[in-house]
């Protein structure tokens, strides 16, 4: 999908069933600076279904986990930059990831996304498996991202068409009240 | 989408609704003319802010658009 279809989509990214954990979005911030650019700050709300045994041991208001994401649009240079991080209460693992989604140099159609995850832990020993455990998640993250994005791109056009749709028909309509009326 | 505050869900998807139309009909094509929605982008802010100190959630080194610009919330 063409550069600026996959930006838009990208903003209004949430909801969709391949994210069900994401429970809110909220912008923090957001401003054009003096180049042209568009900042914006949004903090997004996840909730994992966490065994309410377990709730009840950690208190249900920590069971929501909180990723800062700090977004920059170029209009002009065609890239959208994303950088998010999680807040939790606990912060024993972080997970910052980095993406750019940027146009195909060849295929003006396409957009070009490159992502990255930096996981940390603090304070803890991870054994290598769980670390690999977390890197397969991520990796799988990634290609569940493109289809979050494939569905919202297809929501967006389905709304589009039952626009054009509507306005055809009332379009329709009144050249048929026309032709009725010059009779 | 809801809110992070119950309260704020419906300020948020008046501005929200405001944002997209204005981002992809005239940011992404280069018309620049500002953003028109920052009065409704003002009252959403007010709510979150509040909704935010309330579930006490620890976001670093945001400085929140409001009525006084100037302002910058510090928590840790």
């Amino acid at each position: 999908h063409p550069w600026e279809t996959v930006t838009t989509a990208a903003m209004q990214k949430y909801p969709n069933p391949m994210n069900p954990s994401v429970v809110g979005v909220d912008v923090l911030d957001r401003h054009v600076d003096p180049s042209g650019k568009l900042h914006s700050h949004r903090l997004l709300s996840t909730e994992w279904g966490i065994p309410s045994i377990v709730k009840s041991l950690i208190g249900a208001c920590r069971t929501k986990t909180y990723v800062q994401e700090h977004s920059v649009v170029d209009p002009v240079k065609k890239t959208m930059e994303l950088k998010s991080s999680n807040i939790s209460f606990t912060n024993l693992v972080s997970v910052d990831e980095r993406l750019v989604y940027k146009p195909h140099p060849h295929e003006p159609d396409k957009t070009i996304l490159t992502q990255e995850a930096i996981i940390s832990v603090k304070g803890v020993s991870l054994s290598s498996y769980l670390e690999g455990l977390m890197a397969n998640t991520i990796s799988s993250n990634a290609s569940k991202g493109r289809e979050a994005l494939e569905w919202v791109i297809n929501r967006l056009n389905a709304e589009i068409e039952e626009f054009a749709a509507s306005a055809r028909g009332t379009m329709r309509n009144s050249m048929a009240a026309a032709a009725f009326v010059e009779k | 989408m809801n809110s992070v505050g119950e309260a704020c869900t419906e300020l948020k998807r008046e501005y929200d609704q405001c944002f997209n139309r204005w981002f992809a009909e005239q940011f992404l094509k280069g018309e620049g003319g500002g953003d028109p929605c920052g009065q409704l982008f003002k009252r959403y802010q007010l709510c979150v802010q509040k909704a935010i100190k309330e579930k006490d959630i620890p976001i670093e080194g945001l400085e929140f658009m409001g009525p006084s610009k100037g302002k910058t919330e510090n928590s840790s």
